[in-house]
């Protein structure tokens, strides 16, 4: 028997009950189906989370004021951190850009209109630290800082909300009756929701103390960014802004640190394994999806080789060896889950594309393993559940088939 | 120059084991030689084991004792592939209810032992046309057998058997589903196939009015072999025959 006798063979034999084989494809459809749908949803959940991460970069490391946990009263917005912190920390030799970062709230006006974002005090530093690139002219720069000038940065959403010129650099800006000038637009990343880059109004810190919220502790910072060189050990750079802070504090050994660290790289690590194993437990729980639909396999191929027992009994008496029965058996099962595969592995992936772009405007990564996988699985599944039924076929004693009604 | 014979039996011996012990034997030292170019009509009631002789002959079963040679070559003791090899090459079977494969259309079915013998799709083809010429279904290559008279399936089957050039046509009780019009038209063309053809026949039967139609009869009772010539004048001979058993 040739490769292309035992495909027509099996084709004629499935298609010969079409309801039947319909059913027990659509069986493996839907585990392949779901299979290919939450490595998808796993992948774009990881893909997600390594886009926010790079945007930033993960050799971020934030510093906040305040210990990371204390027992009673919660230490909350203790002023621990300060402006000589920041030209200290400027000093180790692993950061390459520092900025302090202090956050407010802003209702911007620009003629007559006037839109809600957020605004971020910050040094020259922050542009390396935050991968910040301009559109249109220039960041803010230490001048800026030292003499509290009112110049503004924003991003390109807020220039649109406002309905500002295509180059809104000189235009002027009201935050809290105060004028300031817009010196720069940052170029679009992109990202959206909470704390979107693009729609951000950033500013220098002394201006945002001094002449807009009015801190009464203007050397005080809430939070500090700092970005480390390509080559550095995120690990040896928290120990060295560790021991550095530590002294600066002048904290006794075993008192807590009075600042806590955030390393984004170890951030962005811990997300990638949770959603990996949430990943792994979607895909486990398609694959009892999968396992029904090939037990749906070898149900029908069962009641299948009973049918057929006759049909076998003729083709054993015209001289069909065992082996050419396990074979034909064997490769119809095979034959089915392989058509349900495929239609699966489309559905899967035209879904989970589908849905992707154009309900969730999100580009889903396609990789090529679903592909391998399910192909992979459809050999596996055939043949695991076509074995038994195939061996009982092949085993039927030609006497007695030939014989059976 | 000898002939090989096509058959030869050797005191075979069929016992079956029995469910509650112990076995029962069905044959007892049958023993017959059948040559090239004749037409044997196996006859016997039900339950003489004639079936049972019919499947060792068919090489669908084996002998629990004795020697079966079929074409010279010893088959005995071969494993159930070997002899589906035996099968497919040396025998073609034609059954009472015909045994086609009913999703399969004419063509399909009468290449299908020439498939399991590897033969390119060309050859079956060519091979497989000829045969229903020879049994006057050429029209009929995409027909299911479903959609034919009896008579046509059992010419259908005819062809099949004929495909694998195989040394012996083993008919079993083939005009059995058949009516006498069509039982006669598919006897005649045995004995056409037989005489014109030189084909070696051997048919199963309980009909004395069919066996008549073979040279050579050979009639089985209770498991042994109670004559063996040519056809008598009419059946008491047969029957007379069974005495000899019958009195042991």
């Amino acid at each position: 028997m040739t490769f292309y006798d035992i495909a027509h063979e099996s084709w004629l034999s499935i298609s010969g009950n079409k309801m039947r084989s319909f059913l027990t494809v659509l069986g493996i459809v839907i585990g392949i189906m779901a299979v290919v749908i939450m490595v998808a949803v796993g992948e774009t959940v990881q893909q997600s989370i390594t886009d926010q991460f790079s945007s930033l970069g993960t050799n971020t490391i934030m510093i906040r004021a305040g210990a990371a946990q204390s027992a009673g009263v919660r230490s909350g917005n203790r002023m621990t951190l300060t402006m000589d912190d920041v030209q200290y920390l400027s000093q180790l030799p692993d950061v390459a850009a520092v900025s302090p970062v202090e956050n407010s709230g802003a209702q911007v006006v620009y003629g007559n209109k006037n839109w809600s974002t957020s605004m971020v005090g910050v040094y020259p530093g922050y542009a390396t630290v935050q991968n910040i690139e301009m559109e249109y002219g220039t960041f803010i720069d230490m001048s800026a800082v030292r003499s509290a000038a009112t110049y503004a940065v924003i991003g390109p959403d807020t220039a649109e909300e406002l309905g500002m010129p295509k180059n809104p650099v000189g235009e002027i800006i009201r935050v809290r009756n105060t004028p300031l000038v817009v010196i720069g637009v940052t170029k679009a990343k992109g990202d959206s929701g909470m704390g979107s880059q693009d729609d951000m109004i950033i500013v220098p810190i002394t201006t945002l103390k001094k002449r807009i919220t009015g801190s009464r502790f203007p050397n005080s910072v809430n939070t500090i960014s700092l970005k480390l060189y390509q080559d550095s050990d995120n690990n040896i750079a928290t120990e060295q802004i560790t021991a550095l802070l530590r002294q600066q504090h002048k904290l006794k050994d075993g008192a807590a640190d009075d600042f806590q660290i955030t390393d984004m790289k170890q951030v962005m690590e811990t997300m990638n394994t949770v959603s990996s194993y949430l990943t792994l437990l979607l895909v486990a729980i398609a694959a009892v999806s999968l396992l029904v639909g090939s037990i749906g396999i070898m149900n029908m191929m069962l009641v299948s080789v009973a049918e057929r027992t006759r049909e076998i009994g003729i083709r054993k008496a015209i001289g069909a060896q065992e082996s050419t029965i396990i074979t034909q058996f064997l490769s119809e099962s095979i034959l089915i889950s392989f058509i349900g595969s495929l239609f699966g592995l489309v559905l899967g992936v035209g879904l989970s594309q589908g849905v992707g772009r154009f309900i969730l405007h999100y580009n889903v990564p396609f990789s090529i393993w679903p592909v391998v996988v399910s192909i992979s699985v459809a050999v596996v599944v055939g043949l695991a559940s076509g074995v038994m039924p195939a061996i009982k076929a092949a085993k039927l004693n030609p006497i007695d088939s030939l014989r059976y009604e | 120059m000898k002939q090989t014979p096509i058959i030869s039996m050797k005191k075979i011996c069929k016992s079956f084991p029995l469910e509650v012990g112990g076995e029962q034997q069905v044959l007892f030292d049958i023993s017959f030689t059948i040559n090239p170019g004749e037409f044997v009509a196996i006859m016997g009631p039900s339950g003489s084991g004639k079936s049972t002789c019919m499947n060792i002959i068919g090489a669908l079963d084996s002998a629990t004792n004795g020697v079966y040679e079929l074409y010279g070559k010893d088959i005995t003791t071969l494993s159930p592939d070997e002899l589906a090899k035996i099968r497919n090459e040396y025998i073609g079977f034609v059954f009472q209810n015909f045994n086609l494969l009913p999703k399969r259309n004419i063509l399909d079915n009468v290449m299908l032992p020439l498939m399991y013998r590897g033969l390119p799709m060309n050859e079956r083809l060519e091979r497989a046309r000829e045969m229903l010429q020879l049994v006057n279904l050429e029209n009929f290559e995409t027909y299911l057998p479903t959609q034919l008279s009896g008579g046509m399936k059992q010419r259908v089957a005819i062809a099949r058997a004929l495909a694998g050039d195989p040394k012996l046509i083993l008919a079993d009780e083939p005009t059995g589903a058949l009516d006498s019009k069509m039982g006669n038209e598919i006897l005649k063309f045995f004995k056409k196939l037989n005489k014109e053809l030189g084909i070696t026949i051997v048919m199963i039967t309980h009909e004395f009015e069919i066996a008549q139609y073979a040279n050579r009869v050979i009639h089985i009772y209770d498991g042994r072999i109670t004559f063996d010539g040519p056809i008598p004048k009419n059946e008491s001979v047969l029957l007379k025959s069974e005495q000899k058993v019958r009195n042991k």
